[in-house]
């Protein structure tokens, strides 16, 4: 070969290495080879959509294949700042969200501990809280809708009412809304509880026990060793739990459907329960777009929010 | 002195332990309760009192669910989608990890970035561009429609999951196979994949219990009986004025039995998945 | 030795599509129905009908596709906007504008050359729910309507000797019935959607909008319709009527007719047979709707045969709705609780003869249809639910029914422009 030509191929290729950006020892296109597959199912089916529903919240779009669709602008986003319905339903999810969440982190840690400090079965314990956190969302709806049952053989009214003597009489849980936020909040808990609590667990027993023995020598009783050691060093756990449990919160969207259908009297609409009966029900696939997006924002705000709220220096010690 | 600590000691561990077996009820219960009414015959009311064990056990509502040829078929349709699901995640993912982990390419950051912010949004709020979609490449009713919506749904968690996983891998090994002249397809497949076993473990179980208990997608595009999915059949044993709950439940349980025996086998797989997860933040 | 193996297996795999692809000159049509999938109308359909259909028309297949009612409308919907669509559907008569105004069915009068001669043939009501802007898009395919049902024990257990011919007499069976116990209801209902509260609305004179419904104004919130709904709160609220109007009773309407809970309902003709079905000891008695200032009107329902637009087989399509026209059709269908659409029928020895369709066919001549208007779902939501909050006392009647006129009044002004 040429040697001429070998020197003069060095420098290009030099000059392609720092355009590109890449480690050397592989051809540029290595990384990508790699991502191409995955990437371009992901292109297709997630950012091109997120954008494309962009598009479509600037319509008043007609779902049936060949007709037209009329461009209304903003109109779709004015709606949505009218629309009591919308505000009421992110007021239902926000609280549902708040509830459970709370929930689960209290349930989840508190279990967390007591399972920490055994040492027996402790395997068994978490592979029965975690089972429900594996089934399915369709399943454990209906568990729940038949648990709740209006009749006095309802197993919540039976142990409510028969047992415990709590009330005085069987309730109607789905049929009023208030009720129903019982039984929903109920659900969403006790599907939870397990996932927290595994995570809890991780944490907890990531933390030297030598640091409980000293902090006892010192004179410091339960709480304050849980306080002061416990919930300091999984803080980072803690954010992130709470981080994907709000996220998990305002995706309650199953359970709402198959146990209230966001009745009775849409009271116990949620966020993607609205927009979905907007969309596939009213057919306005124009404004569940737009709604879709104000949710989007709303949401990633609130996450960004909780991540700067929650953020300090990592604990040396 | 000493023994009277140790006795408080242990009697506040057995406390501990009741509180907990008591617990692990309360968190059982629900589920033992459907385990019973699958096994109450013309369930259509709740019996009072509410019974964990039927006092008539029959089989027949297990019968009518699996003697259904719609439901057969679901069962079915819910094992090729998650078994293709599980699949292709585990591979697609695994690639994109792997050049997140050992690569620098322009316009990585701004991906990691957008994959990230959008894993904050909903999958729900991507539904109505997907059916769009879906319907303009006459992909609704057919369970591919399901299978590649769910992989890409699960590239950016799972990818993340897995970078964490090979970033932390010794590069020695990489490195020495590199200068012995190998490519890096075959470091990947040879060499890092092998060792990720547990990662890759948990990505597949996840990845098929999602599609296997996904609903809201499948409800929105399949329309056809031959193509519906679990979920869909077991929703669609709910009456329209009275449900046999025990025909519910008994088909509940049948979608439920993998889900728990994967459960059984791989849960060791589970926890460390989401604790890597966590941990990596 | 691994290469004869993997031949073998890829001249097997190319067997298998050579196996599965049948002769394509038969044509298959779709044929979508909300008819549950165990009930005598679709074995009659699936077994009797369609073989007949069937065997006069080698070639043709009819595949018979049931879906529960709830999903039905969304389900099409879905379909069809995935270019996934039926042939056939049977729609609810309510279904038909909606779906016309999409442009999603085939107008008949148009593609079918001998429509005018079918049409000829049916009631003129049912067939006017298929018509849209000018131009009718199906054919009615079954009608009923809503009757009183009274049960004879309560009745006897409290001394009630005849069934009510005014709303007020239905009234003041309420000391009677109540006097049997706490638990025990008048008159029952599952809701106050349309098919619940209009036969009441319209017998007390009222309507929901005028008769070209442009305006809710005046007429929702009207004198007689207020009235209505005032009865209505204050049967529920006394105890008179069933709480499962609004959802909180412990069974459901017509269950608690069955189980001598509820002393009456309203109700269609399917109702015999589930009673034979489940309930055999059970005698339903029927009398006409209660009348009140408006005379006794009560809702038509029904179902029509459209075909869809995007249907590849339109030939075809139109050959299953002119059998579904015919008499052996029909009558196979009214045996199954399917009151025809085809005034010729009820001189048949059949019809004269029959146990229980005179009272229907009785109501049928003042029974009126729901709003024929493309926007009926979603005025019917704000009927729904505006009805709910009044008998839950949430809202006083007047103020809910002119919130509700104002609303519907928005709706219909989006179409009108």
């Amino acid at each position: 070969m040429n040697p001429g030509t070998a020197v003069t191929r060095q420098p290009l290729l030099k000059r392609v290495n720092t355009l590109l950006r890449y480690s050397p020892g592989h051809r540029w296109y290595v990384p990508y080879l790699f991502l191409l597959p995955g990437l371009t199912l992901y292109i297709l089916w997630m950012l091109y959509p997120l954008v494309y529903e962009l598009y479509i919240s600037f319509f008043d779009w007609n779902i049936m294949p060949g007709q037209v669709s009329e461009f209304v602008g903003l109109e779709n986003y004015r709606e949505i700042f009218a629309d009591s319905n919308f505000w009421f339903a992110l007021r239902n999810t926000a609280l549902y969200a708040l509830v459970t969440v709370i929930g689960q982190i209290v349930l989840g840690l508190a279990v967390a501990l007591l399972v920490h400090r055994v040492i027996f079965a402790r395997r068994v314990f978490r592979a029965i809280y975690y089972l429900p956190v594996v089934t399915s969302w369709v399943v454990v709806a209906f568990l729940f809708l038949y648990m709740f049952n209006a009749q006095a053989g309802g197993l919540i009214n039976y142990l409510l009412v028969s047992v415990f003597h709590v009330l005085p009489e069987p309730v109607a849980w789905l049929g009023n809304p208030d009720t129903a936020w019982v039984a929903i909040d109920a659900l969403g808990i006790w599907k939870g509880v397990g996932w927290s609590m595994v995570l809890f667990l991780a944490a907890l027993q990531g933390i030297p026990v030598e640091l409980y023995e000293a902090a006892a020598i010192d004179g410091a009783d339960e709480k304050q060793q849980f306080l002061h050691i416990t919930l300091p060093l999984i803080r980072a756990t803690l954010l992130f739990v709470t981080v994907m449990l709000v996220i998990g919160g305002f995706n309650v969207f199953i359970s709402v459907y198959l146990m209230t259908g966001g009745g009775p009297l849409h009271r116990t609409e949620v966020v993607l329960s609205y927009m979905y009966n907007r969309a596939f029900g009213r057919l306005r696939f124009g404004y569940g777009a737009s709604l879709s997006y104000v949710l989007a924002a709303i949401i990633v705000t609130i996450n960004f929010v909780q991540m700067r709220l929650f953020r300090r220096p990592t604990i040396e010690y | 002195m000493i023994s009277a600590n140790r006795r408080a000691y242990r009697n506040v561990n057995i406390a501990i332990f009741v509180i907990l077996c008591v617990g692990a009820l309360l968190a059982m219960a629900p589920m033992l309760y459907m385990v019973g009414t699958a096994f109450k015959p013309d369930a259509y009311l709740p019996e009072f009192p509410p019974q964990f064990i039927p006092e008539q056990p029959t089989l027949a509502n297990f019968e009518t669910a699996l003697t259904s040829r719609n439901f057969v078929q679901a069962f079915l349709n819910s094992v090729i989608v998650a078994v293709s699901t599980s699949a292709l995640v585990t591979t697609l993912a695994s690639m994109m990890a792997y050049a997140f982990a050992r690569f620098e390419f322009r316009g990585k950051r701004f991906l990691f970035y957008t994959m990230l912010v959008m894993m904050m949004i909903p999958s729900m709020m991507f539904i109505i561009p997907q059916f769009i979609v879906a319907s303009r490449l006459q992909l609704t009713n057919k369970l591919w429609g399901l299978i590649l919506v769910y992989v890409a749904g699960g590239m950016a968690f799972n990818c993340f999951l897995l970078r964490g996983f090979f970033e932390a891998l010794p590069r020695e090994l990489e490195e020495s196979a590199l200068m012995d002249g190998a490519n890096h397809l075959t470091i990947f497949t040879r060499i890092v994949l092998p060792l990720s076993t547990p990662a890759l473990s948990t990505v597949a179980v996840f990845s098929f219990l999602g599609a296997w208990d996904e609903y809201t997608w499948a409800l929105t595009t399949l329309t056809d009986e031959n193509v519906r999915t679990l979920p869909i059949a077991i929703a669609n044993f709910r009456g329209v004025h009275a449900t046999d709950w025990g025909l519910v439940f008994a088909a509940s349980l049948t979608a439920v039995i993998p889900t728990v025996l994967l459960f059984i086998f791989f849960q060791r797989y589970f926890v460390q998945g989401l604790t890597a997860g966590a941990i990596r933040g | 030795m691994k290469a004869k193996w993997i031949t073998i297996l890829l001249a097997l795999a190319l067997l298998i599509p050579l196996g599965l692809s049948q002769a394509q000159e038969e044509v298959v049509l779709q044929f979508w129905h909300t008819y549950n999938e165990t009930s005598p109308e679709a074995e009659m359909l699936v077994e009797t009908l369609i073989p007949m259909f069937e065997e006069a028309h080698p070639g043709i297949r009819v595949e018979s596709v049931p879906f529960p009612y709830g999903e039905f409308r969304q389900t099409m919907l879905t379909a069809l906007a995935g270019g996934q669509g039926p042939d056939l559907a049977r729609l609810d008569i309510i279904w038909s504008p909606e779906f016309a105004d999409l442009g999603l069915l085939a107008a008949l009068d148009e593609v079918m050359p001998d429509f005018q001669d079918y049409a000829d043939e049916v009631f003129p009501g049912p067939l006017s729910t298929n018509t849209y802007n000018g131009h009718t898009y199906g054919l009615p395919l079954d009608t009923n309507t809503r009757v009183f049902m009274y049960n004879t024990t309560l009745y006897e257990q409290a001394g009630i000797e005849a069934p009510p011919a005014t709303i007020d007499e239905l009234a003041a069976q309420c000391d009677a019935i109540k006097g049997l116990g706490d638990n025990y209801y008048v008159f029952a209902d599952g809701g106050t959607y349309g098919w619940a509260v209009l036969p009441w609305i319209w017998s007390f004179g009222g309507d929901i909008t005028d008769p070209e419904i442009t305006t809710a104004s005046g007429y929702l919130n009207g004198e007689a319709t207020v009235a209505a709904y005032e009865f209505l709160y204050e049967m529920v609220s006394s105890g008179c009527f069933s709480p499962s109007f609004i959802g909180a009773a412990e069974v459901d309407a017509s269950t608690s007719y069955f189980t001598d809970i509820t002393a009456s309902i309203l109700d269609g003709p399917w109702m015999f047979p589930i009673a034979e079905a489940q309930y055999p000891d059970f005698t339903i008695e029927t009398a006409l709707m209660p009348a009140g200032d408006g005379g006794s009107i009560s809702v038509v329902g029904g179902e029509n045969i459209a075909m869809f637009a995007s249907t590849a087989h339109p030939e075809e399509a139109l050959e299953f709705i002119r059998f579904t026209q015919s008499d052996e059709y029909q009558l196979a269908m009214s045996e199954t609780g399917q009151l025809t659409v085809l005034p010729r029928l009820l001189e048949t020895e059949y019809y004269q003869t029959h146990p229980y369709y005179g009272i229907f066919l009785r109501q049928l001549e003042t029974a009126r249809a729901r709003l024929p208007h493309p926007a009926w779902t979603t005025i019917e939501e704000v009927l729904t639910d505006t009805g709910q909050l009044i008998l839950r006392g949430e809202m006083s009647v007047q103020d809910a029914l002119d919130a509700a006129a104002e609303e519907i009044d928005g709706i219909l002004a989006e179409y009108a422009g």
